[in-house]
């Protein structure tokens, strides 16, 4: 039988964010895949050459709605690093209770839509309820639901008194009851199990050579972690990468199960250890030089290279995200899979194509 | 201020990565700078158990530099980015999208590296 | 095998989550950041540090004229005016704003005082 050529177009039903494949197929199986991007190209680094540095922010914030905060804490990390500016202690441990409270709403976002993904309506709207919780606490603490916009070149905007952290707390231990009840059903469950137990194997050189990054590589084997870095007070709590070495679908929904649990962990310690004191300092000058910083987003690594020149805008400013290293893995994992599990291929590497496509 | 900098011409880019894939070092991707002087700025970026490894490269716009994709296969995207947005020329490039990876037909070529005025209005604002 | 059962059963004692819109609104926290509603014109100075500070030029400020005015279609409500007012006159409401027909900016302005 001749090979027929399907689109995977721009718009279905379990895609977040727009992305086509050109999918060679005999009868069920897939020989190739093709990928073409560039539905969502916003040119974004070249509007931060137009605007002022502490402008731009705002602009990097922007570019993803789910790991928005991440971004903003990269580059203000790489601009302190170039200024020589230090950061006050609280403002670093207020910057990574935000910052996992981030983490737990993107993997519960992308658990529900990987249920979604293999038909299980109601497993998805109960994921997506829990959720509602992390979102009423970021707009009581920091003023909006998404997009918090708290983050400054030396330090944060707002603080949160004593009531707030207590009421972070109480969101945290009911989601920790909350998501124990769910986490039975994503991995014990018979016909769950059926669609992903063995389905898109990656093994641990080719996850290697390809260059994945996350929560993809560490299903893989590969275990590392970035925030054992030690940047913005990670390196006062205790955290051990949590990997898994089967490498298929289920390895990677049972690594993301575990980061939540170690992401509530983290909030706890961290409301435990903080100091008192100031939350920002002025910062003074002008950029000069040229810096890279990374941080551990949900989905993985992100890197910033940024060039100053000793006016007030930047000139260059160069942001690789975590989904345009995991592209080539997902043209690796699709040839030799059915038809019908190309849905769930797709969505086990996180895509966020707004990031990718800046 | 970058970390253990190194720079290399032009010749020794394909042996350099072949001598940082036998060790074991992680690819993870291309900055291209415009010096607004005629050059660009190409700077590679290795990784080998957290500590990068930068890789620094100048070329003139008119150059054609080797791909390195038949090394590592996860440079295809990257550098077909850089041949759209900027204008260098790559030879070699394993999956070449022709520059439609991420622009369309009706758009500027080489949008980066065209460059903007600004100007000044009286109280301090700036227009692009 | 059946181990969300335990979940359904328990959502069909409990009383829904989602909330009867028309009928009931939902209440805002104490500073959420909604929309920006004004400025209170009687205290501006005119000084044009708001209108600098502005990421997406969303305000206009002329001196001469004495007068204020923000198109909301622009603004990306992050707060900045307001943080940065030396005479802290820019009101941010926690509502968010409603939907509306027309693009239009609004203006304010300050009654010319003339000296007897």
């Amino acid at each position: 039988m001749p090979r027929t050529i399907i689109p995977f177009g721009p718009q279905h039903p379990v895609l977040p964010e727009p992305i086509h494949l050109k999918l060679v197929m005999q009868d069920e199986e897939i020989i190739e895949a093709i990928p073409a991007i560039g539905y969502v190209h916003r040119g974004l680094e070249k509007l931060t050459e137009t605007k002022d540095f502490n402008q731009n922010v705002f602009i990097v914030e922007r570019i993803c709605g789910i790991c928005s905060f991440k971004h903003a804490l990269a580059y203000c990390q790489g601009m302190e690093n170039l200024m020589d500016v230090e950061v006050p202690d609280r403002a670093e441990f207020l910057r990574v209770i935000w910052a996992e409270l981030h983490k737990l709403h993107s993997h519960l976002l992308w658990l529900g839509l990987l249920a979604d993904a293999f038909g299980f309506e109601s497993l998805f709207m109960q994921v997506w309820r829990d959720r509602e919780k992390i979102m009423d606490i970021m707009e009581e603490t920091a003023g909006s639901r998404v997009i918090i916009s708290t983050n400054q070149i030396g330090g944060v905007k707002r603080d949160i008194n004593e009531d707030g952290l207590k009421k972070v707390v109480k969101v945290v231990d009911e989601l920790y009851i909350d998501i124990k009840n769910v986490e039975k059903v994503f991995l014990d469950d018979y016909t769950v199990k059926h669609r992903l137990v063995g389905v898109g194997v990656l093994s641990k050189e080719d996850a290697f050579a390809l260059g994945t990054v996350g929560p993809m590589a560490r299903a893989s084997g590969i275990n590392e972690d970035l925030r054992t870095l030690g940047y913005a007070a990670y390196g006062k709590l205790e955290i051990e990468p949590i990997f898994e070495t089967d490498g298929d679908s289920y390895a990677r929904t049972k690594v993301r199960i575990r980061e939540v649990f170690q992401s509530i962990s983290l909030v706890k310690q961290a409301i435990d250890k903080i100091p008192e004191g100031e939350i920002n300092v002025k910062v003074k000058g002008n950029p000069k030089g040229e810096v890279i910083s990374r941080v551990e987003q949900p989905r993985g690594e992100a890197l910033y290279y940024m060039r100053g020149n000793g006016t007030k805008n930047l000139d260059r400013l160069r942001v690789r995200t975590p989904t345009f290293a995991n592209i080539p893995a997902l043209l690796k994992i699709l040839p030799g899979s059915q038809l019908a599990d190309v849905p769930i291929l797709i969505l086990t590497i996180d895509p966020c194509i707004s990031c990718t496509e800046r | 201020m970058l970390e253990n900098l190194v720079n290399i011409s032009k010749g020794e880019l394909v042996s350099f990565a072949q001598e940082m894939f036998n060790t074991k070092h992680r690819f993870i991707t291309t900055t291209c700078v415009d010096n607004k002087d005629g050059t660009n700025d190409l700077i590679y970026h290795f990784d080998k158990e957290k500590v990068i490894k930068n890789v620094k490269l100048t070329i003139n716009r008119e150059e054609t530099i080797p791909s390195i994709s038949g090394i590592y296969f996860c440079a295809i995207l990257v550098e077909n980015e850089m041949q759209e947005l900027f204008g260098i020329k790559i030879k070699g490039i394993v999956v070449d999208y022709g520059g439609h990876l991420l622009l369309s037909d009706d758009e500027l070529n080489s949008p980066m590296s065209n460059q903007i005025t600004i100007i000044k209005k009286e109280g301090g604002q700036k227009n692009a | 095998m059946f181990n969300m059962v335990g979940n359904i059963f328990k959502n069909l004692l409990k009383k829904p989550v989602t909330r009867n819109y028309p009928v009931s609104k939902r209440n805002f926290f104490k500073g959420s950041r909604g929309q920006i509603k004004g400025v209170d014109i009687s205290l501006c100075i005119f000084c044009g540090i708001c209108e600098r500070k502005c990421p997406p030029t969303a305000i206009i400020v002329d001196k001469k004229e004495k007068s204020w005015e923000i198109d909301p279609f622009k603004c990306i409500i992050c707060g900045e005016c307001v943080d940065v007012c030396p005479k802290k006159c820019i009101l941010m409401e926690e509502q968010y704003a409603s939907p509306s027909i027309k693009k239009e900016k609004h203006k304010f302005k300050q009654e010319i005082k003339k000296a007897i």
